[in-house]
């Protein structure tokens, strides 16, 4: 009796880490693995070199990834100073209006990227507003158009690795300086920056790998200056070359994994600093410090502001951009197929997130008590497809999915796309939800078990009320993520299934721009509730639970 | 009930946690688990718990071999350190628990917690969250849970660890009183050697993973066995036996057999009378003034020696005294 009854909580604890683990393995490692052994193997699905001897075949591909490299290396240099810069003046300035500045840049998370590449379109491109209105030549395709959309789309990022960074530094080191007489400019050389060193290193990572696997952008403002991302489209769209579409994402995959790889180093020595905070800083009064950051950052801020404005200016005009008169027809009658695929991109978002966040959760929950030797590898996996561009996983999907005994089930479906966008950012998500159940101190673990009771007590009393808000965020994590991507998710749709972000690709591509426009309004609108009814939830379960 | 622990081992990674640990803990019997951090006394406590399974050894309960039992068929009553009350549980809520996952009738559970708080003090608070509490107060509700099971044992993990001095002294008491009371044998993990000393019936004293002696409180203090239990409760002057022979030939006689380098000999602070001696052979280095009690610290024969002695005593540094040895304990060096 005493071995079986020993023996439950085990099975329970290995049920927890089993089942999302193996999901794991079906929905991210197996097609990641189809994708790699595609690309080393020919039609016959023998041994082979050939697919990346045919790279330097056609002279676009190695010129479409310098383009890549190009792109980011120049994103990442202006991303990570305006990000300093603007978490700055968040952090360490009396600016006014420092909520807007926060509301300003949650606009580019709402969208998927592309939108930011749709506004700009729409203001610099050949017909754009600007060109409209004041005669002049304006060209926004290529190097320069992208440069723009990936800082916009990149700035949110960057500012808030740096901004929490920031908020970590405790007020007594700065008290210290103040009392050896430092002047603040040294203050920020002495103090400040030796602590965003691996914020900013991090920071620098993310928005490389994000420019480099970004496809909304490249597709829309990207014009001759082909990228990587545009290529694998093609090669998979276009020509149906799957093998050459995964070896192009193997060569993706490369830079980004050791983008990730570098990223989570600098994070891990960072760490290890000041474990409490202490007390907050509160800036000192400086007229021309707040006035050159709170320039800089409205500088920095405006052409979101401008992008996401003309946006939905242009899903308010009738023929865009020839005949400009207002109208909600683009709303109402003009979007092609109504608003079945903002419904369906809503239930798959929907699906994702209440799918994703118990199967986080028990994973998460799973780790604490597994063995090292089982917590490293599930650990790593978990973290991985941080590391994976959307547009890989999906080919891979494509791959997996489309044929095999799975595909009955699974082909064409809204599951399908859930879990791909699922696991495209299970990395967030389950590394939110593992730093939420930190906070669960083990001693409630063992009172549960010690005082009778079962795994579904320990989750139920011990850890839930601590993990609760981080479950909360990664629910609408997974959901407005699910709801914006694009890279992902677009070999998976079929004319049945048709995406917001992939519908508002496919309008552009055609020249509607303005139900482009009314499309990419519905997807933001829908972020901006979810966004709301977010930070209402975290607010109301704050105000309710007495977790110290 | 009575608990017997049989020879237990416990390994972590290669590291030998605990080495081949026995002892027994009687009926009513308060039994303190004394020793430094990483000596393995909250391992074995846990152990007891059931939250954690010996590589070798026998747990004895009552005569039933529980070693297999998992922990929730233990009836153990466990106090943590801290945090181990439910964040968003009322303190009666908290209390009721384990009477909640037996499924006891409400009316029940509602009655016996209230009793219990009141029995540790908070009677009237059972509505307070515990971030509406002190730490002292969070502590007793931890107890009445623990409490609320009649359980076998009570288990306590360094309940008194995280709080102020001032209610750490009163909750000793109490916890003592109450376990008197209610007659329950109870094994508490502290490495406080004060707190040992206050409230153990017998104290099981370990370092490394190995028990070093058990006895009562005065036996640990006045006849320590090995020069770590004299260095760990209390203060002790240690003496090479060639020094012995020297300074203190008297106390040769008692000495066990053994070569010069196997014991050593221990004298308390206060079993060390001093005299203002212009004739003397100590020199007085330091004294700090302590109120009750005064502590002098003694250059004696190329030795440094502290003393005790009344805080009225006034002796200045760089007097001369008379030392004598009033009582001694030989232990293992």
């Amino acid at each position: 009796m005493t071995a079986s009854a020993r023996s439950r909580p085990r099975f329970a604890g290995a049920l927890l880490l089993g089942v999302p683990a193996l999901a794991l393995l079906l929905f991210f490692v197996h097609p990641l693995a189809t994708v790699l052994w595609r690309s080393v193997t020919d039609a016959d699905g023998a041994l082979t070199l050939a697919n990346f001897m045919r790279l330097s075949d056609d002279p676009g591909l190695p010129r479409a990834a310098w383009h890549s490299v190009a792109i980011g290396l120049a994103t990442t240099a202006c991303t990570v100073p305006i990000g300093l810069v603007v978490a700055m003046a968040l952090h360490r300035s009396r600016l006014r209006g420092k909520r807007l500045i926060r509301g300003v840049l949650v606009l580019p998370m709402l969208a998927p990227s592309l939108v930011l590449g749709l506004g700009l379109v729409c203001l610099l491109g050949h017909n754009g507003l600007v060109h409209r209105l004041t005669g002049l030549p304006t060209d926004i395709y290529g190097f320069w158009g992208l440069l723009l959309a990936n800082t916009m789309y990149g700035l949110p990022q960057a500012t808030i690795i740096v901004s929490a960074a920031l908020a970590r530094t405790p007020a007594r080191h700065y008290d210290a300086a103040t009392s050896m007489g430092a002047t603040d400019w040294r203050q920020f050389v002495d103090v400040t920056l030796p602590r965003l060193r691996f914020a900013l290193l991090a920071a620098a990572f993310l928005v490389f790998t994000e420019t480099l696997t970004d496809f909304g952008s490249a597709v829309v403002v990207g014009g001759g200056y082909r990228v990587l991302a545009m290529e694998i489209y093609s090669e998979v769209v276009g020509q149906l070359d799957f093998a050459m579409g995964a070896t192009l994402g193997v060569l993706l995959l490369a830079p980004a994994l050791l983008s990730v790889w570098l990223g989570r180093m600098a994070k891990r020595r960072q760490d290890s600093g000041d474990a409490s905070p202490g007390r907050p800083l509160v800036p000192a009064h400086d007229l021309r410090r707040d006035t050159l950051l709170g320039a800089v950052t409205w500088i920095a801020l405006l052409p979101v502001i401008a992008v996401v404005a003309t946006v939905a200016y242009v899903s308010l005009v009738k023929l865009w951009p020839y005949d400009r008169a207002l109208t909600l027809a683009n709303y109402m009658a003009g979007m092609p197929d109504g608003y079945g695929p903002v419904a369906t991109s809503l239930g798959v978002s929907l699906l994702a997130a209440c799918v994703g966040t118990p199967m986080v959760f028990a994973l998460a929950a799973g780790l604490r008590r597994a063995p090292v030797a089982v917590a490293r590898p599930v650990q790593f996996l978990a973290s991985l497809p941080a590391a994976v561009p959307g547009m890989v996983l999906g080919l891979g999907y494509v791959l997996t999915f489309n044929h095999g005994p799975l595909s009955p089930w699974l082909y064409g479906s809204a599951l399908l796309v859930a879990a791909c966008s699922l696991y495209h950012y299970h990395a967030q998500s389950f590394l939110t939800m593992q730093t939420g159940m930190r906070q669960a101190p083990e001693a409630l673990e063992d009172a549960v078990l010690v005082f009778g009771g079962e795994t579904r007590h320990v989750l139920r009393d011990a850890i839930l009320p601590f993990a609760a808000p981080a479950a909360v965020s990664t629910f609408f994590y997974l959901f407005m993520r699910s709801l914006v991507t694009l890279s992902g998710v677009i070999f998976l749709v079929t004319p049945e299934l048709g995406l917001a972000s992939v519908t508002v690709m496919r309008l552009d591509e055609n020249g509607f721009l303005a139900q482009a426009a009314a499309y990419a309004m519905c997807v933001v609108l829908a972020g901006g509730l979810a966004l709301g009814a977010m930070r209402l939830l975290l607010h109301l379960i704050k105000d309710r639970r007495h977790v110290a | 009930m009575h608990l017997r622990i049989d020879d237990i081992a416990k390994s972590w990674g290669g590291h030998t946690v605990l080495d081949h640990v026995s002892f027994n803990a009687g009926e009513n019997e308060f039994v303190c688990l004394l020793g430094p951090s990483g000596c393995g006394k909250t391992t074995l406590l846990r152990l007891v718990a059931g939250l954690t399974a010996p590589d070798a050894g026998r747990i004895v309960l009552g005569g039933r071999d529980i070693t297999e039992v998992p922990a929730r068929e233990r009836r153990m009553g466990l106090v943590f350190q801290a945090y181990s009350l439910f964040p968003d549980m009322t303190a009666a809520a908290n209390v009721g628990y384990p009477m909640r996952l037996r499924r006891d009738p409400p009316a029940k559970i509602a009655a016996r917690s209230s009793e219990l708080l009141e029995r540790v003090g908070l009677g009237g608070l059972g509505a307070r969250f515990p971030d509406e509490l002190s730490g002292g107060q969070q502590q007793r509700v931890a107890l009445a849970r623990a409490l609320a099971t009649e359980p076998a044992m009570l288990l306590l993990d360094e309940p008194l660890s995280a709080l102020d001095p001032a209610i750490r002294g009163q909750l000793r008491t109490e916890i003592r009183s109450l376990q008197r009371a209610l007659g329950i044998p109870t094994i508490m993990v502290t490495h406080d050697q004060e707190e040992a000393l206050a409230m153990a019936d017998t104290i099981v004293c370990m370092n490394h993973g190995r028990i070093e002696q058990t006895g009562s409180p005065r036996d640990l203090y006045e006849r320590p066995r090995t020069r770590f239990v004299a260095e760990f409760i209390g203060r002790a002057n240690l003496f090479p036996t060639s020094f012995v022979r020297d300074a203190l030939p008297g106390f040769l006689e008692r000495r066990p057999p053994g070569t010069d380098a196997t014991y050593e000999l221990c004298l308390r602070p206060e079993d060390v009378a001093i005299a203002a001696d212009a004739r003397g052979d100590g020199v007085v280095e330091d004294t700090t003034f302590l109120g009750n009690l005064a502590r002098v610290t003694l250059a004696w024969r190329g030795r440094r020696v502290v003393v005790e002695v009344s805080g009225r005593d006034a002796l200045t540094r760089g007097q001369t005294v008379s030392v004598d040895a009033l009582r001694g304990a030989w232990v293992c060096a």
